[in-house]
């Protein structure tokens, strides 16, 4: 992002001295559940990372398929939650608050476009629907299902908590949002978390509307194209206020993913 | 063991108490826990059995059923059980309060009633029970004085509707069989005319939609939990509504054998669509309104309201996987709404009666029990993987997208994430954020009060990750139907279409958190600090104002909040306004004056005699 | 920058990290804030050292007391270098916090910061130009790797000192002491 701004930046493992420094400094805990808390999401990123197929490896996928993933999701922003609602601190609370605003902002054109995907293939496991794709093209390719690929690049910025609906973390407004008592420890585990819910976001994306892949390189090549592309919108736009972005997020993604819906069940009748 | 026996010691209880109670508060407590536990081992002991037929009374000629089938015995499992864990939670929470007798005494007669309701064999037993289930709850939830009695008076009056249509159903059918033995209807009706079918259908549904708070018949049930006293609103949320579930299980699969129906022609299979989509909206809808209350008892019943939608749509959709999910959801929300009343009473208990959203705060700290029953209730109630909530919404998932109606699933899936935001607002506002000042030395919830607590909330997490213990049961009760049987493990369901394992799910989520921890601790140690020493921009901690609960989701209100007014209940009180009008306005022939009255007398005569002269009908 | 000498890396993680690191708390003390701004973006760059302003001390291991001290901030700075988790370093940003600088005969400002929170490093300059920061940034990396940048152990070891010095400037004090002190001031 540095080298957009024309500028040098940070190297690209700047993240890594973060996280080892954040490890190596004595955060401040406000209770058991502040651990727990975040345990409990970072814990539910990294089953949800096990169920989505990476490449051609695939742990876990016989246990429930895309439901399973759906609702493990919600650990993640359960967990940091009720950690940071056990910090007592009222810009947590906000930022809590929008965050929750948010995700139900992106829910709805995520629905849409999650079941236009499982009712086109008739499949609720994910690694169906990739070797689906293998046989028959990517699905965003596909006549039904562009719409819903269009409607996902619309909000992955959303899901990613990144401008143009970084609100959630909002550093001027609400300081950072619910990681305001977040030091040490904490930070670097949810910095990582943080780090996880964009893999899986993309990797979603990936796998379910642009093919998957049959090994892991071409699997991390394409997310990086995704990510490159996303990155390429945080650095162009400013932050929008939470209701702004949940009336974007409820009008045009919305349409264009329910039309996608239509057309699927239209297309497959 | 038999059927009669059961219900004698369940309404003979109910009268021994209130008898017992002017003597001994001590023994009245004892003897109605004894009681409902007693109905416990009983009911158990029923399980498997199928018993049957003959009459104990009959009333007008009509011989008098009961009997108990898997349907039977699940609803009566779920009733006595959760009846008497909110028994055992009353034990406290009424110390202290008057006509305590009373209370106990209504508590298992309304036990008593749903029991007589799930156990009867015909359909005019059925209405008795169901009548007595209905007009003991008007009298609790009437118990607090004030606000109470008009929320209790627009419940019966509504619950009454509901049930004249019921007896019109009733009456109906007597008069096109003959008969009311539910045994013996199941084989006349499913050849009866598809019209005939849909009016019973109908007509049932009222009943059963306005009991089950479906809407727009939803109207009465905010208030009503709001107002009964909290450890029967438990049991109200819990079970009763659900009697509303049991009776279209009934009408829909059992007298009317939908079962063998739904793919041939319109009529049954257009009822139950239409069902579903009612189902739909009353997922959506309550629980967006749920997001603006500020009553923790309110938000907790609009939530109520939804998951019903959940089971009447599962329950409605027809496939066996749809009528599992459904039914398994019953039990499931019984649980965990059960739990989740449990833990407002217990706050209520400890800080005098607040049940405020706006001024409750940080009352982890102080009532931790109370709190981890909140948190597992909520769990369950949104459907986090690994408890019995997920299991229950996984399978209703499921069978609406693979059965081809993706809006439907959509409807069910964004209320899913309307119950997240209302009801982290929820345990936010009661149990996290800064401790108010007057809430300092606020008590942990008492024994009699953790142990049903805790009893529910392991329930919450054993049927999470062993579905198969109450999956098992569930599906007798399809098979019943004449659906194809699941094939059920005791961790999870495997079809051809998507197996669930919650095994390998705690398996690995066990793992993950033991790495995150170990992880966590590798770190440098971290220094616990007070909730005094939290970041203010670098001044002291405002004590009682550093809280954010006001307008909890203020950004999504301003656009929402216009679309979710309560139409309904504007409507029913503009009709019962003109009803009432109307009353008032025939009320003005009672002029209270004799001689008015002999008036009406001979001219009610003379138009007799001008009829008679005229046409001679007689 | 021995940033990529991965042996060094090896050897002193803990430094190694907290050198390139050195997230700063955000918190525009006096009238030297108006230096950072440019020094955090696209012209002047402080992201290539790894230095970027943080929301709340809590994420933070690097304070700039930017600017004069006046009393009713001293009670800010020292709340917020308490709330930074350890090991964290402050950095006096201009001649104010040295010696009072052009305050010097003011009632209202601190003329000597080092009493009241442990500084690391100054900077001198009335102000000083964004490249100075960086030059005190390098600074403080030769110190940490030293071991001589202990500003929170001397912090920790001479408490009540501090403490002492805080009470006779500000008055009573609304929050407790951070570490247990001895008896007997």
């Amino acid at each position: 992002m540095a080298r957009i701004h024309w500028r040098y930046g940070p190297p690209l493992y700047q993240p890594l001295i973060d996280i080892l420094r954040l490890f190596t400094q004595r955060g401040v805990s406000h209770g058991r559940l502040f651990d727990l808390g975040m345990v409990l999401s970072l814990a539910g990123s990294l089953v949800v990372v096990l169920f989505l197929p990476f490449g051609g490896i695939s742990p876990m996928s016989g246990s429930g398929g895309l439901l399973v993933v759906l609702y493990m999701m919600l650990l993640m922003p359960l967990g940091i939650a009720l950690s940071g609602g056990e910090a007592a601190n009222p810009n947590a609370s906000i930022g809590i608050s929008r965050k929750l605003i948010l995700a139900m902002g992106y829910e709805v054109p995520l629905l849409l476009i999650l079941l236009a995907v499982m009712t086109h293939y008739g499949s609720i496991s994910i690694a169906e629907i990739v070797s689906a794709q293998r046989r028959t093209g990517a699905s965003i390719a596909s006549v039904p299902l562009v719409l819903s690929g269009i409607a996902y690049v619309l909000i992955m910025p959303a899901m990613l908590g990144v401008r143009p609906f970084e609100v959630v973390q909002a550093p001027q407004e609400i300081s950072s949002g619910p990681m305001a008592e977040y030091g040490g420890a904490y930070l670097a585990l949810a910095t990582v978390q943080h780090a996880l819910s964009a893999f899986i976001a993309i990797s979603l994306f990936v796998n379910l509307l642009w093919g998957g892949a049959s090994n892991p390189a071409v699997f991390f090549l394409k997310m990086l194209v995704v990510f490159v592309l996303v990155l390429f919108v945080n650095a162009a736009f400013p932050r929008l206020r939470v209701e702004q972005a949940v009336r974007y997020l409820w009008r045009w993604p919305s349409l264009i993913a329910f039309i996608g819906l239509i057309l699927v069940v239209v297309v497959g009748r | 063991m038999n059927l009669e026996l059961l219900l004698s010691v369940a309404f003979g209880g109910s009268l021994l108490t209130y008898v017992l109670g002017r003597i001994s508060s001590r023994l009245r407590d004892g003897l109605a826990v004894l009681i409902s536990l007693a109905l416990v081992a009983m009911v158990a002991s029923l399980y498997g059995r199928t018993l049957g037929g003959g009459s104990y009374a009959s009333f007008l000629g009509v011989p008098l059923v009961l009997r108990v089938g898997a349907l039977s015995w699940f609803f009566a499992i779920a009733t006595a059980a959760l009846g008497s864990l909110s028994v055992i939670f009353s034990l406290s929470y009424m110390k202290g309060r008057e006509r305590t007798s009373f209370y106990y005494s209504m508590m298992l007669l309304v036990n008593a009633a749903m029991l007589g309701v799930v156990f009867s064999g015909d359909l005019l037993s059925f209405f008795i029970f169901w009548e007595v289930m209905s007009w003991s709850t008007f009298l609790l939830i009437s118990y607090n004085r004030g606000p109470a009695v008009a929320a209790g008076l627009k419940y019966i009056v509504m619950s009454i509707i509901g049930s004249m249509a019921m007896l019109v159903g009733t009456l109906s059918l007597y008069a096109a069989y003959g008969t009311l033995d539910i045994a013996e209807l199941t084989g006349l009706v499913a050849f009866a005319s598809t019209g005939y079918q849909v009016f019973l259908l109908v007509i049932f549904g009222i009943a059963f939609g306005v009991k089950n708070a479906v809407m727009p018949l939803h109207t009465w049930l905010p208030d009503a939990y709001a107002e009964a006293p909290s450890p029967f609103t438990a049991v109200l949320s819990g079970m009763l509504t659900r009697m509303g579930v049991y009776g279209f299980l009934l009408i829909i699969f059992v007298i009317v054998g939908a079962s063998r129906h739904l793919h041939a022609g319109s009529g049954v299979p257009t009822f139950n669509r239409v069902l579903a989509w009612l189902g739909a909206v009353t997922i959506v809808i309550p629980t967006f309104i749920a997001m603006l209350q500020n009553d923790a008892k309110k938000l907790l019943a609009w939530h109520g309201i939804g998951q019903g939608g959940y089971m009447i749509v599962g329950i409605a959709f027809g496939t066996s996987l749809g009528v599992a999910g459904g039914i398994f959801h019953t039990l499931n929300h019984a649980i965990y709404i059960v739990l989740l009343f449990m833990s407002v009473a217990a706050v209520q208990y400890r800080t005098g009666g607040e049940r405020d959203l706006n001024s409750l705060g940080g009352l982890i700290k102080k009532m931790p029990i109370a709190f981890v029953g909140g948190l597992l209730g909520i769990s369950g109630l949104i459907g986090v993987p690994l408890t019995n909530g997920f299991v229950s919404k996984w399978l209703i998932y499921k069978t609406l997208i693979l059965g081809g109606s993706p809006f439907l699933a959509f409807a069910a899936l964004i209320g899913t994430w309307g119950t997240i935001l209302s009801v982290y607002k929820f345990l936010h506002n009661m149990f996290l954020g800064q401790l108010p000042e007057k809430y300092r030395d606020v008590q942990q919830s008492p024994a009699s009060m953790k142990l049903p607590m805790i009893v529910l909330s392991s329930a919450i997490l054993l049927f999470g990750v062993l579905p198969g213990l109450p999956l098992r049961v569930i599906n007798r009760i399809i098979v019943s139907f004449g659906f194809e049987s699941l094939d059920v493990s005791l961790w999870g369901i495997a079809s051809e279409t998507g197996a669930l394992s919650t095994v390998n799910i705690f398996a690995a989520l066990l793992v993950g958190c033991v790495l995150v921890w170990l992880v966590f601790r590798a770190g440098a140690r971290v220094v616990p600090v007070g909730q005094e020493d939290s970041y203010a921009a670098g001044a002291a901690v405002p004590v009682d104002r550093y809280h954010y609960t006001v307008s909890y989701y203020a950004p999504l209100f301003r656009m929402i909040a216009p679309f979710l007014k309560d139409f309904c209940d504007t409507f029913y009180r503009w009709l019962a306004g003109w009803v009432g009008a109307l009353c008032s306005a025939l009320k003005r022939i009672y002029t209270g004056y004799v001689g008015d009255y002999a008036m009406y007398i001979v001219v009610f005569l003379a138009a007799l005699i001008f009829v008679q002269i005229m046409w001679g009908p007689w | 920058m021995d940033r990529n000498q991965l042996a060094k890396w090896f050897q002193a993680p803990t430094k190694m990290a907290h050198k390139y690191s050195l997230h700063a708390v955000y918190f525009c003390t006096g009238c030297g804030i108006i230096e950072v701004p440019p020094v955090i973006t696209a012209r002047w760059d402080a992201e290539r050292f790894g230095v970027i302003p943080t929301a709340t001390p809590r994420h933070a291991n690097l304070f700039l007391i930017t600017g004069y001290v006046s009393v009713k901030t001293l009670r800010a700075i020292i709340r917020t270098y308490e709330q930074m988790p350890e090991p964290k370093f402050t950095v006096g940003f201009g001649s104010c916090p040295i010696n009072g600088g052009m305050y010097w005969d003011s009632y209202n400002t601190i003329k000597h910061l080092d009493r009241y929170i442990p500084v690391d490093g100054w900077i001198a300059g009335c102000m000083p130009r964004p490249e100075a920061i960086f030059v005190a940034v390098t600074h403080l990396w030769t110190l940490i790797d030293k071991d001589m940048a202990d500003g929170y152990k001397r912090y920790r070891t001479n408490y009540a000192a501090y403490r002492a010095n805080q009470e006779r400037a500000l008055g009573e004090l609304e929050w407790p002491p951070l570490f247990p002190m001895e008896r007997g001031r």
